[in-house]
């Protein structure tokens, strides 16, 4: 026995030809979509690990009113360094440490070379565990992570090279110049242990100082600017952000790394938009090929179309048989499709994928991934597509007239 | 009691900004049980006529009624409804389905109206056998001769156990043989069963065995049995020269 939906299959393993070149476009097609998006996945999670681990941190911490004004380096604007105050952060669930920085301008000077720059005073120790992949930029044979070089200050390669433009010797003496917290200038004496890289596009021209050379130079003794907060799971920063403001009160201000890291979370939704409009493409490319081939079938059946009907098959019928093998096909051409697509995806993932970004010259490995959701929805859109795209077809078949398509056509 | 009654029939299409009008007003009455014939040359409104006694179409004046009731007016889905459960067709190229093997075909117009599975293979397998089918059921219609397939579409016209069957030049496609074979099995069906048979055919060895003949010329009925017996032998003769 059988029903119109075996007849569906049947018809659609019939001319075996033009349904492998409609799957084909679909396997092509979908795949590609699914290898697309896991690539762009991969990326963006090793763009926000970057970012996180190797920049912001997971969240940051700062005086309420601090990034309004952060371009004036509101030194004024600042919190207690203590042990009482990274405690109540410590407290928070999946808060894995704490580290506390001061932002602040300044100028470096080398022989008779003066340059300015924008400077991020750090506790060595603490700060490579918040952002553990930024020890990895510094050149310098550990010299300013393991925090024994009691001056060390590193400076970007660019900087370096803006410095040693004047042909000064590289063991030269060096100090750091900057406006204290009461506005008069002062100055520290540091040794320039080695270039870091930039492992994000940005500033060129920054510096980092040890936190207590900081403090000494801008007299904020016991002050920070603000606080690097790590989190064991990127995906528990959001609700970190919100315990923790709660902790802290309004006094304080949390911000994830998308708030601080805009241009990478804006970069992020363009790229997304992007992908959202190839992918329209694409899948507008593979269903007008189900279409035609739905059309197609029409015509080289109208005389069947005919007899069907002759013998008594409803029009209601007519459309749904047509529909149901549009949905065979786009639902088998997806299935393969996601499969194939998934395949690669696993395959590049296990590989991994070396990226540089431009403005930057440090190569970090991407690894593709897709999510089951996104799998779902790009089979079932494929699915629904091809039965949307054989409306047409299906219903110029139903329309017949029995006389007409007997006659074939 | 008539199984078919029209009065008046007209039709006319539309052909560009032309009229072309093939009935002109056809009256016919078919009884139960009879096995007619609808003879005229090409053009002359035959298969027009057989198209809406077969509810194919619709005609633009005139009244239909068949067994009793009047359809000439019915909408799209009740003549589908009118074909499945009351009309069989048999037509010249057999107009299989190419995706179903013999038993599938035979059983197509049951299984699109819901009937009991088990009760229509019986009944399949019954007149498969009486159409001489039985050891082709699983074959696909490419797999089968002219007159098998031909044997397909009769069992398939009967297995809905129908008033009326339609047979539009049923034996176009076959060789003489076969031909004979096919008529003689449509005899039988008629006079076993008491099927109504309703032919559109030049072929005179059909002509030969009708017990009515009907003439249409023009889109305009004659009835003449005996006029279109002696057509028949006439033809008949002219062939076996």
């Amino acid at each position: 026995m059988f029903s119109l939906l075996q007849i569906a299959i049947r018809n659609v393993l019939r001319n075996k030809r033009r349904t492998a070149i409609t799957l084909a476009a679909l396997l092509v097609g979908v795949s590609v979509m699914v290898s697309i998006r896991g690539t762009l996945n991969g990326l963006q999670r090793s763009l926000v690990q970057n970012v996180v681990n190797g920049q912001t941190g997971a969240l940051q911490v700062h005086r309420t009113g601090f990034l309004k004004n952060v371009l004036s380096s509101p030194l004024s604007m600042d919190m207690p360094q203590d042990a009482a105050f990274e405690k109540k952060m410590l407290a928070i669930k999946h808060v894995t440490a704490v580290s506390p920085r001061i932002l602040f301008a300044g100028m470096i000077n080398v022989a008779d070379q003066t340059i300015f720059l924008g400077v991020q005073a750090v506790d060595p120790i603490r700060e490579f565990k918040v952002v553990p992949l930024r020890a990895s930029t510094i050149d310098d044979k550990q010299q300013f992570a393991s925090g024994k070089v009691m001056d060390a200050m590193v400076v970007t390669e660019q900087l370096q090279k803006a410095l040693n433009g004047s042909n000064v010797p590289k063991d030269a003496p060096a100090a750091i110049l900057a406006p204290d917290k009461d506005g008069a200038l002062s100055g520290e004496n540091v040794t320039l242990t080695g270039p870091m890289k930039l492992n994000m596009p940005g500033e060129k021209k920054v510096g980092m100082v040890r936190l207590d050379v900081a403090q000494r130079l801008l007299k904020m003794e016991g002050r920070a600017t603000e606080y690097i907060v790590a989190v064991d799971d990127i995906d528990n920063i959001p609700a970190v952000a919100k315990d923790l403001q709660t902790a802290l009160g309004k006094d304080y201000e949390v911000s994830t790394w998308e708030e601080i890291a805009t241009f990478v979370k804006q970069a992020m939704q363009r790229q997304n938009v992007i992908l959202n409009l190839v992918a329209i493409v694409f899948m507008i490319l593979m269903l007008l090929g189900v279409a035609n081939t739905m059309l197609m079938s029409v015509l080289d059946r109208t005389r069947e179309i005919g007899t069907m009907m002759a013998v008594g098959v409803r029009r209601s019928k007519i459309l749904g048989l047509f529909l149901m093998e549009a949905a065979t096909i786009g639902a088998l051409g997806g299935i393969l499709g996601g499969a194939l697509g998934s395949l690669i995806v696993l395959v590049l993932h296990q590989r991994g994928i070396s990226v540089t970004f431009p403005g930057s010259n440090m190569p970090f490995v991407i690894q593709p991934f897709v999510t089951p959701t996104y799998l779902f929805s790009v089979v079932s859109l494929a699915g629904s597509g091809a039965l949307l795209f054989a409306v047409y077809p299906a219903w110029r078949a139903s329309r017949l007239r029995p006389v007409e398509a007997l006659a074939g056509g | 009691m008539a199984l078919v009654q029209l009065k008046g029939i007209k039709k006319s299409y539309q052909l560009g900004k032309t009229e072309v009008v093939a009935l002109k007003g056809v009256d016919l009455t078919i009884e139960k049980g009879e096995f007619t014939v609808v003879m005229g040359p090409s053009g002359s409104g035959k298969t027009t006529l057989l198209n809406i006694i077969g509810c194919l179409d619709r005609a633009s004046a005139g009244s239909y009624k068949l067994d009793g009731e009047e359809i000439g007016h019915r909408d799209f889905n009740d003549l589908a409804e009118v074909r499945n459960r009351k009309i069989g067709f048999i037509f010249q190229n057999f107009n299989l389905i190419p995706v179903l093997d013999v038993v599938e075909n035979i059983e197509f117009p049951c299984v699109i109206r819901g009937e009991d599975r088990k009760a229509l293979r019986e009944r399949t397998l019954k007149i498969a056998a009486e159409v001489g089918l039985t050891p082709y059921l699983k074959q696909k219609p490419d797999e089968l001769s002219g007159g098998q397939r031909q044997r397909v579409a009769i069992a398939r016209a009967l297995v809905t156990e129908p008033q009326l069957v339609l047979a539009d030049e049923p034996t176009a496609n076959l060789d003489s043989t076969t031909a004979d074979q096919i008529i003689d099995l449509m005899l039988k069906l008629n006079s076993e069963h008491g099927v109504t048979f309703l032919f559109s055919t030049h072929d005179p060895r059909v002509m030969e065995h009708a017990r009515r003949v009907v003439r249409i010329h023009d889109g305009v009925m004659e009835d003449g049995t005996e006029a279109a017996a002696q057509e028949a032998s006439r033809l008949h003769a002219a062939m076996a020269h």
